[in-house]
C-alpha cells in the first residue's frame, strides 16, 4: 500500500507544486486558504489534470502526463468526501450510498443490502429513506462519508470534512471519523484547516502554503517545532526565525533573544516561545529573566481560561495569562506593558 | 446545501405565508399564532406619471380578446361542435404530429444543449445561433426554407426521394417536420439554461464513484434537469401545436392528412365558424395549460 503523489500545475492563479509520499495510514494537508489544498486532493482523483509530475497508488499508475497517462476518475479505486457532501438531492441516503456499487454493476438488491449495512455502522441506519435535504449537517456527513467507504477504496480523499460543522457537532463527528479511519484498510488524504482535526486524526502531516510544501512530518513535531507563522498561529506558539549564533538569535530587525543552550552549528534558526511562558508587567521588571521588551498591548483574546495578549513590540509577542493577572495590572489595549521570558523557555531549532 | 424550486419568500410573495401561518396556529388551539414571516413593509414603488393608464390599457388589449373569446364561443353547442366530421381529425392529427415534434425534438435537442453548455468548440456561439434562428424567422419563410431543403427538388428532398422514395412535402411527416422545426429551438435553449444552472459537482462525485460517462448523465444528470426538461417540452409542444405558417407552407392544408387544428380553425372561420370557435377554445385550454405546468419556471414568482 503506497501513494507516491508528485503534483505540479497552475490552475488560475495558483502554482501548485508539491509532492506526498506516503505508506499508509492518514495524511493531513494543511494550510490556509488558497494554499492549494482542494486542488491538490481534485488533481489525486483525476478531476484536474496534471502538467508535470506523477501519481501512482499502489503501484499502478494513475497519471503520468510525460507519458501520457491519465486514469479517468471513475477507472480510480478512490472515494472521496467534498466539502458540501454533495449527496445527490433526488436520491435517498440509502441510494446515495449504493451508487457506487451499482456503477460498479452489483444489483440492486445486494448494492441497497449493503449500502444499509454501511449506514448502520456510521450510525444514520434509521434516516436510510430520507433525502439529503431532510438530514441535518451531521447526519449527511455521515452519509457522504458511507458513500465513500462502501466501495472500498484504496485511497480516501476528504476534504475538510468536519468544515460545515458547528462545535457539538464536530467533536462527534471527529470521533465517528477517527473510528471510520482506524478500520478503513487504505491510505485517507485529509485536507484540513483545523488544528485539532489535523493533530488528533492524522499520521502524518503536510503544511501547504501557496502552492508549496514549507513542512511535512509527525503531527507533534510539526506542532512543537513548527517552521511557518501559520502553523505557529495554529498550534499558539510565538514564533521567530534569525540567526543563531551562542546564547543569542538575532532576529530581522535586530531584536535579540537570549536562550540557555548554546546554538551549534551557528545558522539559520528557528526559536519558539510558548505563550505560557510569558511574563507581563507594568513597569521594567528587574531579576532573572534575560529577555525583556517594552511594548504596547495591542489585542486581548479570551482562551478559555485564559487571556492572550499580543503586545506590540520590537519583537511582536502573545502572552497568556489569567484574568486575575490582568485586573492587577489593569492592562488594557493601548496600555504600556512589559514583556519578560526566561531563557530558558525559549527552544531553538534549525531551520 | 442544493437548490431549492421555492423562490424565496420576499416581501410581495411573503403574504400567503404569513396567513395561512397564522391560521394554522389559530386551529391548533391554545397556541398563541406567532405572525409567520410578517413581510416588512416594502416601500412602494412611485410609478412615473401616466403609466398606470398606459399598464390597464395594455392589459385590457391583450386580455380582450382572450374573454372575447371565452365569452362569445358556443358553450352550448360545444360538444357538437367538436364532434363535427373533419374537427375531431385535425384534434387528432394535431395531437399525432405536435407530440412527434416533440419527441423528435428531445431526442436532437437534448444532446445538443448538452454540447452547447459544457463543450467548448470552435463555432458555439455561430451553432447557438443557428439554433435561435427558427424562434425568430416568420413561419411562413420557414416552410418555404423547409421545402427548399426537403421538397422534391430541395437540396436533400431530391436525394431522398431517389433513394428511398420519401416524400416530406404534404405528408404527415411533413407536418412533423415543420413543427419541429419551430419548436425544437425552445427545447433547446430551456435545456441548455438547465444544464448551465445544474450544480456540476454532482457529476464530479458521480465520476468519483466509477460512473462512466452515460450512467452519470442517465442517474445524475437528466434526474437534475428534469424540470428545465419537462419545461422545454411544455413549451415546444405549445409551439408545434399552435404552428400555422410552416406547416401550410410545408405540409398543405389536407384534411385528414395534414390539416392541423389552426389549419382547420381558419378554414372553418369561413364555413362553419361555430366549429372555429370550438377548436379555438381548445387550443386556449391548452395553452392556458401549458402556462400553469410552466408557472414556477418561465415567470419566477419574485
Amino acid at each position: 500500500m503506497s501513494l507516491v503523489a508528485e503534483i505540479a500545475l497552475r490552475k488560475g492563479e495558483l502554482d501548485l507544486r508539491a509532492e506526498v509520499r506516503a505508506a499508509e495510514g492518514v495524511v493531513v494537508l494543511l494550510g490556509p486558504n488558497a494554499a492549494g489544498k482542494t486542488t491538490f486532493l481534485r488533481a489525486l482523483a483525476g478531476l484536474v489534470p496534471l502538467e508535470e509530475g506523477r501519481i501512482v497508488l499502489d503501484d499502478v499508475v494513475l497519471d503520468a502526463p510525460r507519458d501520457g497517462v491519465h486514469v479517468p476518475t471513475s477507472r480510480r479505486p478512490i472515494g472521496v468526501v467534498f466539502q458540501d457532501y454533495l449527496l445527490f438531492p433526488h436520491l435517498s441516503a440509502l441510494d446515495n450510498v449504493a451508487f457506487g456499487l451499482r456503477a460498479r454493476g452489483v444489483g440492486r438488491r445486494e448494492a441497497r443490502a449493503k449500502a444499509g449495512q454501511w449506514l448502520e455502522r456510521v450510525g444514520v441506519g434509521s434516516h436510510a429513506g430520507a433525502r439529503p435535504a431532510a438530514l441535518s449537517g451531521g447526519q449527511a456527513q455521515r452519509v457522504a462519508l458511507a458513500r465513500a467507504l462502501v466501495t472500498e477504496p484504496r485511497l480516501l480523499l476528504l476534504d475538510e470534512p468536519l468544515a460545515a460543522m458547528d462545535a457539538g457537532a464536530r467533536a462527534d463527528l471527529r470521533r465517528e471519523l477517527s473510528v471510520q479511519l482506524a478500520s478503513f484498510q487504505g491510505i485517507c488524504v485529509m485536507v484540513t484547516h483545523d488544528p485539532i482535526e489535523a493533530l488528533t486524526l492524522g499520521d502524518h502531516l503536510v503544511v501547504l502554503e501557496a502552492g508549496r510544501v514549507v513542512q511535512a512530518g509527525a503531527p507533534s513535531e510539526v506542532a512543537s517545532h513548527p517552521r511557518s507563522d501559520y502553523v505557529a498561529r495554529l498550534v499558539g506558539l510565538n514564533l521567530y526565525r534569525g540567526a543563531g549564533s551562542g546564547h543569542t538569535v538575532t532576529v530581522a530587525g535586530g531584536e535579540r533573544i537570549a536562550v540557555a543552550e548554546s546554538i551549534e552549528p551557528a545558522g539559520e534558526v528557528f526559536a519558539v516561545i510558548p505563550p505560557r511562558a510569558v511574563a507581563l508587567h507594568r513597569t521594567r521588571p528587574e531579576g532573572s529573566p534575560r529577555n525583556v521588551w517594552a511594548g504596547r498591548v495591542a489585542a486581548l483574546e479570551v482562551a478559555g481560561e485564559r487571556i492572550r495578549v499580543h503586545v506590540e513590540s520590537g519583537l511582536p509577542i502573545v502572552a497568556e495569562v489569567t484574568p486575575a493577572a490582568m485586573a492587577e495590572l489593569r492592562l488594557g489595549e493601548g496600555g504600556s506593558v512589559y514583556a519578560s521570558v526566561k531563557a530558558v523557555e525559549v527552544e531553538v531549532y534549525q531551520a | 446545501m442544493t437548490e431549492d424550486e421555492r423562490p424565496p419568500a420576499v416581501e410581495q410573495s411573503g403574504d400567503s405565508e404569513a396567513g395561512s401561518g397564522a391560521r394554522g396556529a389559530s386551529e391548533r388551539g391554545s397556541v398563541p399564532a406567532l405572525p409567520a414571516r410578517r413581510p416588512r413593509r416594502a416601500p412602494r414603488a412611485v410609478p412615473p406619471f401616466g403609466f398606470v393608464p398606459l399598464a390597464v390599457l395594455a392589459v385590457a388589449f391583450l386580455a380582450l380578446p382572450v374573454v372575447a373569446l371565452v365569452v362569445r364561443s358556443p358553450w352550448g353547442s360545444l360538444a357538437a361542435d367538436l364532434s363535427a366530421p373533419g374537427v375531431l381529425t385535425a384534434l387528432r392529427l394535431s395531437l399525432i404530429c405536435s407530440l412527434s415534434a416533440v419527441a423528435l425534438s428531445l431526442v436532437l435537442g437534448v444532446p445538443l444543449a448538452w454540447l452547447l453548455a459544457r463543450v467548448r468548440f470552435r463555432g458555439r456561439n455561430l451553432v447557438r445561433a443557428m439554433v435561435l434562428l427558427p424562434m425568430v424567422l416568420p413561419p411562413v419563410v420557414g416552410g418555404v426554407a423547409l421545402l427548399l431543403a426537403f421538397g422534391r427538388h430541395g437540396l436533400v428532398g431530391r436525394w431522398l426521394d431517389a433513394a428511398f422514395g420519401l416524400t416530406l412535402p404534404f405528408t404527415l411527416a411533413g407536418v412533423i417536420v415543420a413543427e419541429t422545426f419551430v419548436a425544437m429551438p425552445f427545447l433547446v435553449i430551456t435545456v441548455e439554461a438547465g444544464m448551465r444552472a445544474m450544480d456540476r459537482r454532482y457529476e464530479d462525485a458521480a465520476a468519483t464513484l466509477g460512473a462512466g460517462r452515460w450512467m452519470t448523465f442517465r442517474r445524475v444528470t437528466l434526474p437534475l434537469i428534469a424540470p428545465a426538461v419537462g419545461a422545454g417540452a411544455a413549451l415546444s409542444w405549445a409551439r408545434a401545436l399552435g404552428e400555422f405558417g410552416a406547416t401550410i407552407t410545408f405540409a398543405g392544408n389536407m384534411p385528414g392528412s395534414t390539416q392541423t387544428m389552426p389549419l382547420a380553425v381558419y378554414l372553418a372561420l369561413q364555413s362553419n365558424p361555430e366549429a372555429a370557435f370550438a377548436l379555438s377554445l381548445v387550443m386556449l385550454a391548452i395553452s392556458l395549460t401549458v402556462l400553469v405546468a410552466l408557472r414556477g419556471r418561465w415567470f419566477p414568482s419574485r
